[in-house]
């Protein structure tokens, strides 16, 4: 169906809490492994793999076989969402006379393969692509396989059947998460090498030790690493995968176990147990509070924006923030398209352009072509038909929608027409002309008042706060809703935006940990707070919590 | 049938399929580096693009043949009968016989196996598989076929590429007496009668249906009326036939080359139990593993089990004697 960046991102958090539901329910499943390929199942159901969820068995179908068998609430989360059946049918997950077994079943029309005993499902999928190319179809087969499932032998007997074969209709994800049920998968049966000590990030951090590409390289087939997080680079690695002829592919996604939930990340025990149900308002919370950091690059060297772009690609970021400025609608001129479509090559990470110039529909066009994964225009230069039109093209191209307004500007009243297919809405915190500037302080209170007001017209993207935004009060920002945050001279001004990036969101994960303390607090005073600390049990984060708790007098 | 005639299930086999392959595009055959042992690589060098070799590596070989079945392909798989059920019965089960899509019960898969039982021979009791029938037979949906001769798995192997579903089919390694002419129908799970009798019934299944036979030929001298049945369906099993010997008859002796439990005979016993208890002996290896032979030896090794004409005899008169 090819959905935009933020709508598939909005589609896995729908299917994220799904998983909640569903496994909190049954009172047992896999959260940690269905969260580890959230984004992948994201990018392959609203991207890449043609289906049709109202006849399963259409005979051209490509078809997604999860051999990781285990995460199979993932995977009806996501059949839920992408329209097989009810999302309340989820909350049948694992009951009697449900068809939605414990493991994915072909009970549940659309489901492709009876996964659950590891191992299996690469070589059935090896059938699969036999089948397809045998009777000539156009047919792309997708499989997702485990790391700890990577134990079983029979894995490299597909391995090697599929290089045999020249298995290239066939696109296989390796979930890496470094996780399986006994413990990390580098203690157990290690792909990389033997993890000594218990700190995960070692391996996550140290390229060096990855040796599980090495693996599949030798058995003849084409590799491509990837953050299996990352939407943009998921979605690009399956376009190489699907285009690489006379050998098969595979994406090894790093991932993190139970991604999403701060208890659940990296933590074995969050292999195969549900949560309570009293933490899943909680969850949802946490889940509903992600966020997205963008570096502006006119904060930085104007004379060498390739190098600001690289600086925050190797710094990580979300996004990217791109300040088009015309010198009519702003004093200001930075660039336009033309730049854009010069910087697109240097990274996938998303463009966020945001168009300050007068007549936007004129232009948009240009900045679709240019490369934009969203581009934003300004409440004070558009009317409702032009926004309108902005918003077809936007929509047809598979560009995000994003609508900003001035520091002395309200939402206006025609935008509520779009708000529910809005990606975004940028609340500008100094007046849009120069970066440097300093945040507005009432804008904390606009942003508040205007995240309600939005919440009630059902708007789903994301608030991005934009002017004057560091470290100081980023988390302020996040208390106020903003989801999305521009960093200007605050992140480029700075020689280490890795670190400074690290910091920004440090800081809004301190602010997203008191909100669900306070959470945890109105919904089960001391008890749950107590209950819910206890659950952080990987690295430093319970501390972190306990003194919030603290401060806030609820222990 | 007077001068002893033999046939080679492998070769029949092959022979079939080709012929199957030929009718029937949607027909692929798959093996695991034994396809000339199983003489499947003449079903390949006839057509290429739907034969698979996948080397030794037989979990694979199974669920490979599962995911060209689940896109629509009749999949034939075959190795040595210790290799699949021997081997892969978590396979077998998760991708073959379990995945049912819409109202069909499990995937359109074929097993076929040759060096079933004792008569492997001189590869030793490490290769000679005594307990295939028993864990076939345990899975739902999963059809088991013995054949007592190559003229039966000829047909047998017309049959299943046209009925839907999962079938295990095992064969014997070494040329075997021909038992059926050919003009003789087969049908899954119906028993054909080879020589009616009223004295006592002896049921069989694949080469121990010519030792049923040779069996009943000694009883007569000795003016006994054996019925011996070609229990070649062994799930589904002929119910109705068996019920009808056991009243006709009033004693079962079952024979076959594989453990007696949770074999043929067991699920003879089975049957017989619930529909019409009649005394029942079973004659096969007694739960013990086999030996090497050489071809000369085998029936050295059958003796050893007790797998012979006069052990049947001698278990009908007994059976006989046990009647109420």
């Amino acid at each position: 169906m090819g959905l935009n960046y933020y709508q598939i991102k909005r589609k896995v958090l729908k299917a994220r809490k799904l998983v909640i539901q569903g496994t909190s329910t049954a009172g047992s499943g896999h959260p940690g492994g269905s969260f580890s390929m959230a984004e992948i199942l994201g990018c392959l159901f609203y991207k890449h793999l043609r289906y049709d969820p109202k006849n399963p068995s259409w005979e051209d179908r490509d078809k997604l076989i999860l051999s990781k068998g285990h995460a199979s609430p993932g995977l009806f989360s996501n059949m839920a969402t992408a329209g097989y059946f009810d999302p309340d049918d989820v909350l049948t997950l694992r009951k009697f006379g449900s068809k939605l077994q414990g493991h994915p079943d072909l009970k549940c029309p659309g489901v492709e393969f009876c996964g659950g005993s590891l191992g299996i499902g690469l070589s059935y999928s090896i059938g699969n692509a036999l089948a397809a190319r045998i009777d000539g179809k156009d047919q792309r087969i997708y499989t997702i396989v485990g790391d700890g499932e990577s134990d079983e032998g029979q894995v490299w007997e597909a391995a090697m059947t599929a290089a045999k074969y020249k298995i290239d209709n066939m696109t296989v994800f390796l979930d890496r998460n470094f996780i399986q049920q006994d413990s990390y998968t580098e203690k157990i049966m290690p792909l990389d090498e033997e993890l000594l000590g218990n700190d995960l990030s070692e391996m996550w951090k140290d390229a060096s030790r990855w040796k599980t590409g090495d693996k599949w390289r030798s058995f003849g087939w084409n590799v491509i690493e990837i953050d299996g997080h990352r939407v943009e680079q998921i979605s690009d690695a399956i376009r190489r995968a699907n285009q690489t002829k006379g050998l098969p592919s595979i994406i090894i996604a790093r991932t993190i176990k139970g991604k999403g939930v701060e208890h659940m990340e990296d933590n074995p025990q969050w292999h195969g147990k549900a949560p309570k149900p009293e933490m899943v308002p909680i969850i949802e919370d946490e889940l509903e509070s992600q966020f997205m950091i963008a570096p502006s690059i006119i904060a930085g060297d104007m004379s060498n924006l390739d190098k600001e772009v690289k600086r925050c690609a190797d710094g990580r970021a979300d996004y990217i923030h791109l300040d088009v400025m015309d010198g009519q609608f702003v004093p200001n001129k930075t660039f336009d398209h033309t730049k854009i479509k010069e910087l697109r090559p240097l990274t996938l990470i998303p463009f966020d352009t945001h168009l300050m110039i007068n007549d936007p529909v004129k232009h948009v066009r240009d900045y679709i072509d240019a490369g934009s994964d969203i581009i934003t225009v300004h409440a004070e230069v558009c009317d409702e038909s032009s926004f309108g039109e902005i918003s077809d093209m936007l929509h047809s191209n598979q560009v995000g929608i994003g609508l900003a307004i001035n520091p002395d500007t309200e939402l206006p009243e025609w935008c509520y027409k779009f708000v529910e297919s809005l990606d975004q809405i940028i609340i500008m915190s100094v007046i849009p002309g120069k970066s440097g500037q300093k945040f507005i302080e009432s804008t904390h209170e606009k942003t508040k008042r205007i995240a309600k007001d939005l919440r009630e017209h059902k708007f789903e993207g994301y608030i991005e706060a934009d002017g004057g935004v560091n470290l100081e009060n980023i988390g302020a920002c996040f208390e106020d809703g903003a989801r999305a945050f521009v960093g200007g001279s605050a992140i480029i001004g700075q020689n280490d935006v890795r670190m400074i990036i690290k910091e920004f969101r440090n800081q809004v994960l301190e602010s997203r940990r008191k909100l669900l303390i306070k959470k945890a607090h109105e919904l089960g005073g001391t008890e749950l707070v107590n209950s819910w600390i206890d659950l952080h049990v990987v690295g430093e984060k319970k501390d972190k919590l306990v003194q919030i708790a603290k401060e806030f007098g609820f222990q | 049938m007077s001068a002893e005639q033999f046939g080679d299930m492998r070769t029949e086999y092959s022979k079939a399929l080709v012929a199957v392959g030929e009718e029937n595009p949607n027909v692929v055959v798959l093996g695991a580096d034994t396809t000339d042992s199983l003489k499947t690589a003449n079903f390949g060098k006839k057509f290429p693009e739907r034969f698979f070799n996948v080397g030794i590596a037989e979990a694979n070989l199974v669920s490979v043949a599962a995911g060209l079945a689940y896109s629509g392909k009749t999949a034939f798989a075959s190795t040595y009968a210790i290799f699949l059920p021997g081997r892969c019965v978590d396979q077998i089960r998760n991708a073959i016989a379990y995945p049912s899509p819409g109202d069909k019960k499990g995937l359109n898969v074929k097993l076929v196996v040759s060096h079933g039982g004792l008569s492997v021979g001189a590869d030793g009791g490490s290769h000679q598989q005594v307990e295939d029938i028993a864990i076939m037979r345990a899975i739902p949906n999963m059809r088991v076929l013995v054949p007592s001769d190559s003229t039966t798995v000829s047909k047998l192997t017309w049959i299943i590429s046209q009925q839907y579903g999962p079938f295990y089919m095992r064969m014997a390694r070494s040329k075997t007496p021909i038992v059926h002419n050919e003009s003789q129908e087969f049908q899954i799970g119906k028993g054909i009668v080879l020589q009616d009798g009223s004295d006592c019934t002896v049921a069989a299944c694949g080469i121990t249906v010519k030792i049923a036979l040779d069996a009943a030929d000694l009883l007569k001298q000795e003016g006994i009326s054996c019925r011996v049945i070609d229990c070649f369906s062994v799930k589904p099993i002929d119910k109705e036939l068996l019920e009808k010997a056991a009243r006709e008859t009033g004693s079962i002796v079952t024979c076959e080359e594989h453990n007696v439990m949770g074999g043929f005979g067991s699920s003879v016993a089975e049957v017989v139990s619930e529909s019409y208890p009649v005394p029942i002996r079973r004659i096969g290896v007694q739960d013990k593993f086999g030996e090497s032979a050489r071809d000369n030896e085998i029936p050295q090794l059958f003796e050893k089990h007790g797998i012979t004409s006069i052990n049947i005899a001698n278990s009908v008169k007994e059976v006989r004697g046990k009647k109420p």
